[in-house]
């Protein structure tokens, strides 16, 4: 990997093992490396510990999502998803467990999937990419049970709620749409750039992260990011963030961001940013919380550059993993 | 003075600085040996002074003094006693100051270890408290955020206000209707029984008038016969 590679590399993907010990993360190069978090955080840790312990190429394409179950890590890269065993990985053995594509309509083009999540009540498998639909597979079986079809443009980003068992994805469309996952019904369409006080017309209408927390969504993108009500699908607050952002999370009080702009933003429900935390990419793409392991309990952030910045206090960076 | 008596003073000594050393800590006895070497030696210090005492004695007892000078040196050795035993009181008080500040270290070391188990204590406590506090600072914010949104409607209060103004508007109206329409009803009817009452008087009318005229046609008829 010579340096003008290193230089070109953007981390897209990241996801903790389950015992909450490694870091598998995701690039362009549809590389996927490995990372010891146990041996990067203990005290006598030195600069060989901060580099992949394996680190291969699973798929053609750009790595775009990396999910984590009880056991296997699955990646999604163009058009297929692959299951590698963590027990595997961490002897590091790169064979893959399963690889298996999705019905697609037409056998033209393969379209990238972009958002990969886990309905643990029925264990299926919630994949959303490039060809506007939302494909639902069977983890046991792995069948593709069921397709939902709705959004006009590429999907972006999926998200589950538990309680209600619906599924809320968000596309290049600007619409969040919410599906419940028991019936495969559309249930709601929130077009979010139709609102005033989120859209921003000058970045466009996709919508590419969401998060929820019980009865609250966040969805941002072109829109600013917003805090929603999700019984009265009204919008309670919207956060002055600058650049586009491209993911967000719940974490206790607050809500954590990343996107445009070299900073992890932590905002206060209430519609504050309460700080900008500093980091080494320029602009970031995948924000993760170790919250497994309490031992590891970390964020870890990637975008454009070959680093990954590991934080044990969330406030400050502690230090940065490389690919 | 016996040989066995200045024995004895030595062993004791020898004993109590090994006792105070052991109790400081752990020095091996052959520490206490070479220190007590090193600092003695055979020359200076009390060690010497009993020696010294000893000879003299012994000198003393079997030499044939004069009567002062075996006064004056009864009193030397008396003084050289008086030394040596303020020296051995001297070692005793510090053998007890030892002991005492041992004791004292103890009671410190015992405090510190009680204030440390209860300062994890209370780190772990804050820390709930700050778990909590965070629960709530977020409900506080949900609320504050649903209740913007909220107030962005308009009263409850007064949309019922409008609500019943309209409400009675409309009875009254409606009021209103209904006696305007039974006026009506009325003067229908009552222009119906003026019209029946007209034509009625016409048609007598008319009879009235058929009636004379066929009067009239009759008469001459009959004048004419």
């Amino acid at each position: 990997m010579g340096p003008v590679e290193l230089l070109h590399m953007s981390v897209f993907s990241q996801s903790f093992s389950p015992c909450g010990r490694f870091l598998a993360a995701g690039n362009n190069y549809g590389e996927i490396a490995v990372f010891s978090l146990s041996a990067a955080l203990s005290p006598d840790a030195s600069e060989a510990s901060q580099k992949p312990i394996l680190n291969f190429t699973a798929h053609d394409g750009p790595v775009f999502s990396l999910l984590s179950t009880d056991t296997h890590l699955l990646s999604a890269g163009n058009g297929e998803i692959s299951a590698w065993s963590w027990a595997e990985l961490i002897k590091k053995s790169t064979k893959a467990a399963w690889t298996r594509k999705p019905s697609y309509e037409t056998s033209l083009e393969i379209p990238e999937i972009n958002a990969m999540i886990i309905n643990p009540k029925d264990n299926s498998l919630i994949v959303g990419g490039g060809d506007n639909n939302i494909h639902i597979m069977d983890m046991e079986t792995g069948i593709f049970k069921s397709v939902l079809k709705g959004h006009t443009d590429y999907i972006h980003c999926l998200c589950f709620k538990e309680r209600e068992e619906e599924i809320l994805s968000g596309g290049e469309d600007g619409a969040v749409r919410i599906w419940d996952a028991r019936t495969n019904r559309p249930v709601h369409c929130i077009e979010v750039f139709k609102y005033e006080e989120c859209a921003r017309p000058q970045f466009g209408k996709w919508i590419s992260c969401l998060a929820t927390d019980s009865d609250w969504m966040l969805c941002g993108g072109g829109p600013s990011l917003s805090l929603w009500h999700l019984r009265s699908m009204s919008p309670t607050s919207v956060f002055p963030l600058p650049g586009c952002q491209r993911e967000a999370v719940f974490y206790q009080d607050l809500i954590m961001s990343v996107g445009e702009g070299p900073h992890v933003s932590h905002c206060l429900h209430g519609g504050t940013v309460k700080a900008q935390i500093p980091c080494t990419p320029s602009s970031l793409n995948t924000l993760a919380l170790n919250l497994k392991n309490s031992e590891h309990r970390v964020m870890t952030v990637g975008g454009s550059s070959h680093q990954i910045d590991v934080f044990t206090n969330f406030s400050y960076r502690a230090f940065s993993l490389s690919f | 003075m016996s040989l066995c008596v200045r024995a004895r003073m030595s062993i004791k000594f020898f004993q109590l600085i090994q006792l105070a050393c052991w109790r400081m800590g752990s020095i091996t006895d052959d520490e206490v040996i070479r220190k007590r070497l090193l600092i003695d030696g055979d020359g200076a210090g009390d060690d010497r002074r009993i020696n010294v005492l000893m000879k003299s004695f012994t000198k003393w007892c079997h030499s044939s003094f004069s009567p002062e000078e075996g006064f004056s040196q009864y009193q030397r050795m008396v003084t050289s006693l008086a030394q040596c035993e303020f020296s051995m009181g001297k070692t005793l008080l510090v053998y007890d100051m030892n002991l005492k500040e041992m004791e004292n270290y103890e009671a410190i070391y015992a405090d510190i270890e009680k204030s440390i188990t209860s300062a994890h204590e209370k780190i772990a406590e804050c820390k709930k408290e700050i778990q909590r506090a965070k629960r709530i600072r977020k409900n506080r914010q949900e609320y504050d955020a649903l209740a913007r949104v909220i107030k962005q409607h308009p009263d409850r209060h007064e949309t019922l206000k409008q609500l019943e103004a309209l409400d009675k508007e409309l009875q009254e109206l409606s009021h209103i209707k209904e006696n305007v329409e039974d006026k009506l009803e009325l003067r229908k009817k009552q222009f119906h029984v003026l019209l029946t009452t007209i034509q009625e008087l016409q048609q007598t009318l008319e009879n009235d008038e058929k009636t004379d005229s066929d009067d009239t046609q009759e008469s001459p008829m009959e004048n004419g016969d």
